[in-house]
């Protein structure tokens, strides 16, 4: 019904690519969140799926057929941009009902069917009044209602909430996946934002100038980045890159050793007397009472209410710890991390690549495709 | 110390009272007199109305400029906003020239509306070197009497009119196209909209202000026009082409008659006051 694939699509403006081989299946039903830094090319990518770009080469497959020579009315798809296009001078019933203007329809079943989008959305006592006397989450509603009226095979999102305040962003976050729930329907959404990815979607598609990181769920992206673009994007704050020598069965980082576990030097053998990359999320760094560990200095503490942010140095390396809340730290205060070496990334500074054994973990471990 | 803002005004208000107010009061005082170009010996009368009301030729004069103000404002809005939306387009399509396109269009604007009297009267021009009906006849049509019949010689003058009138209504549009969010058309693509769908829904409504003002402006300028007609053809053959603004100007310095002329001046004025208000009844309620 509603299968997206993408088969080595590349797009150029001039001699400028903006879209280099991308490839990317989509099951029906499937929430698939596009998250990237402004620029990376993921606006593109969704227009290039709504038809309102034309790919330079490579094929869009919906549901098997091509549909690359098909105008975006022709597609079936709904799309909510980022600032609603909502039109102006109609009602928001008449926005709504906009798609169902040539629909085999009477009168009475579109009103019908534009209430019954209204009570979804919660919005029925809007539909006289026009957009510019709506607020900025009112809009976006009868922006996904004028999408959702049109029951299409795929939603394109384009950083729908990014006009909204936060407290707004949060509960639309929810109210978008509650109704992805709801009416299940192939959904491609795009944002720069990684709470968003990581709350709403089922698969996390990560890019960087024009390129796919990394697809998998927000678990995989969040654990096992496969690159050090991925590490540092997703996560707040950004996973600690830690540049260590390994030398046989301990990582030398300027101070210190740290002895690794037991299986890793079977892994790692190629790697002897080389330089790597520890890549370590901030709550898999943890100060520690006694001597021992890695030793730091304080340079900020962050506390945020539930947690404190703790952001550090050794040597020329910045780190960030997540603690409990009562953390009581100044700067320059000397203290000892422990290091979660079992929840560690290792990269291949080179080739900025996940080395590719390890770690072995349990949580996603079996479900990488 | 002055304080408020009518020290700040009154420069601006001293010029225009000079300048347009003034005017406009002594054409008033005029009206109600029987003043003639060369006499110095004037006294108040209403022989000047009367003569203006009671005579036959008013009817005339009235009908020609109700056919050529409507015909000449409606299609320089039409043809120029056909040649904006024809420019945006292109401009969106990344085609080259529309830069030459908008700088030949408005190379008419610029020319003074006498001198464009006198082009359109060369290519109007039945005599041999007449570029139209030259044309006419090279591709094996009879040539047209554009300005010698008197049935033919409104449309001529009108064509001339909206030959160079559009390129300000084009600008004016163009300006206004250039505001409509792209997005907009973008959603329209996606609900399936037809061109004419775009058109109604979506870049009419958000013209309507620009299309008014456009209006009113026109309007005005093409109620007041006169040069071009006065080159083009004189008003005639006969009084076939005589518009108000041609017969006032005729009546003073032709007929020497100042008072009447003054009072065809006034009824000017109150017809282009009246239709600009009715145009601006039009207007979006938030641009009033």
């Amino acid at each position: 019904m509603g299968q997206v694939e993408l088969q080595s699509i590349h797009k150029s403006f001039g001699p400028t690519a903006v879209l280099d081989d991308i490839n990317l299946t989509i099951a029906d039903k499937e929430f698939v969140v596009v998250v990237g830094p402004s620029g990376c090319g993921k606006s593109t990518l969704l227009r290039v799926v709504a038809g309102l770009e034309e790919a330079s080469s490579g094929a869009l497959l919906f549901d098997g057929r091509a549909v690359n020579a098909l105008s975006p009315g022709e597609r079936n798809v709904a799309m909510v941009f980022q600032n609603y296009a909502l039109y102006p001078h109609l009602s928001v019933a008449t926005n709504i009902g906009f798609g169902l203007r040539r629909a085999a329809m009477s009168r009475r079943e579109k009103r019908a069917a534009i209430e019954r989008i209204a009570r979804l959305l919660e919005i029925e006592p809007l539909l006289k009044r026009r957009p510019n006397a709506l607020s900025g989450g009112q809009r976006q509603r009868v922006a996904m209602g004028r999408a959702i009226i049109r029951n299409p095979a795929v939603f394109l999102f384009d950083e729908p909430l990014s006009n909204l305040d936060a407290r707004l962003r949060m509960q639309m976050r929810s109210e978008i996946r509650g109704l992805h729930s709801k009416l299940p329907t192939t959904t491609i959404y795009v944002t720069h934002d990684q709470i968003e990815a990581m709350t709403m979607a089922d698969r996390v598609v990560v890019m960087n100038a024009g390129r796919i990181e990394q697809i998998g769920t927000p678990s995989q992206i969040y654990d096992t980045p496969r690159t050090t673009f991925v590490a540092r994007f997703m996560g707040m704050p950004s996973m600690n890159m830690i540049a260590a020598r390994y030398d046989g069965d301990a990582l030398v980082l300027p101070d210190t050793r740290v002895p690794v576990p037991a299986d890793w030097p079977e892994r790692l053998a190629p790697w002897v007397g080389r330089e790597l990359l520890l890549g370590l999320r901030p709550e898999h760094l943890s100060l520690r009472t006694s001597p021992g560990g890695v030793p730091a200095t304080v340079d900020l503490t962050e506390p945020t209410g539930s947690e404190t942010l703790v952001y550090l140095h050794h040597g020329d390396t910045r780190l960030a710890a997540r603690t409990p809340p009562d953390t009581r730290l100044r700067r320059g205060d000397q203290v000892h991390l422990d290091l979660r070496l079992d929840r560690a990334t290792l990269f291949d500074p080179d080739t900025t690549l996940a080395l590719p054994t390890l770690p072995a973990d349990p949580i996603t471990k079996g479900e990488t495709a | 110390m002055v304080s408020g803002p009518l020290p700040w005004l009154l420069p601006a208000v001293g010029v225009l009272g000079l300048f347009y107010l003034y005017p406009i009061l002594e054409a008033v005082r005029l009206a109600f007199t029987d003043a003639r170009l060369f006499d110095t010996e004037t006294q108040l009368s209403m022989r000047s109305l009367g003569s203006m009301v009671g005579s036959s030729t008013l009817g005339v004069i009235l009908r020609n400029t109700l056919t050529y103000t409507v015909a000449s404002v409606v299609g320089q809005i039409a043809l120029g906003l056909a040649i904006a939306l024809l420019v945006v387009r292109a401009e969106r399509a990344r085609l080259r020239g529309t830069l030459v396109l908008r700088t030949i269009v408005l190379a008419a604007w610029v020319i003074p509306a006498i001198a464009n009297g006198i082009i359109w009267q060369l290519l109007f021009s039945e005599a041999p070197f007449g570029a139209i009906n030259s044309a006419l006849r090279l591709m094996g049509a009879s040539p047209v009497a554009w300005l010698s019949d008197p049935s033919n010689a409104m449309t001529s003058a009108v064509i001339a009119t909206i030959w160079q009138g559009t390129a300000y209504s084009m600008i004016l549009l163009y300006a206004a196209l250039k505001t409509i969010d792209p997005a907009l058309y973008e959603a329209a693509a996606i609900d399936n909209a037809r061109p004419w769908e775009r058109l109604w829904f979506i870049t009419l409504p958000h013209l309507r202000a620009a299309l008014v003002v456009n209006a009113i402006l026109i309007l005005i300028m093409t109620l007041n026009m006169f040069d071009t007609i006065l080159a083009l053809t004189g008003g005639g053959p006969g009084r076939a082409t005589e518009i108000l603004s041609l017969y006032a100007y005729g009546t003073v310095f032709q007929n020497f008659e100042l008072g009447r002329g003054a009072a065809l001046s006034m009824l000017l004025l109150i017809i282009s006051l009246g239709l600009t208000m009715v145009l601006i009844a039009l207007l979006p309620r938030d641009r009033r």
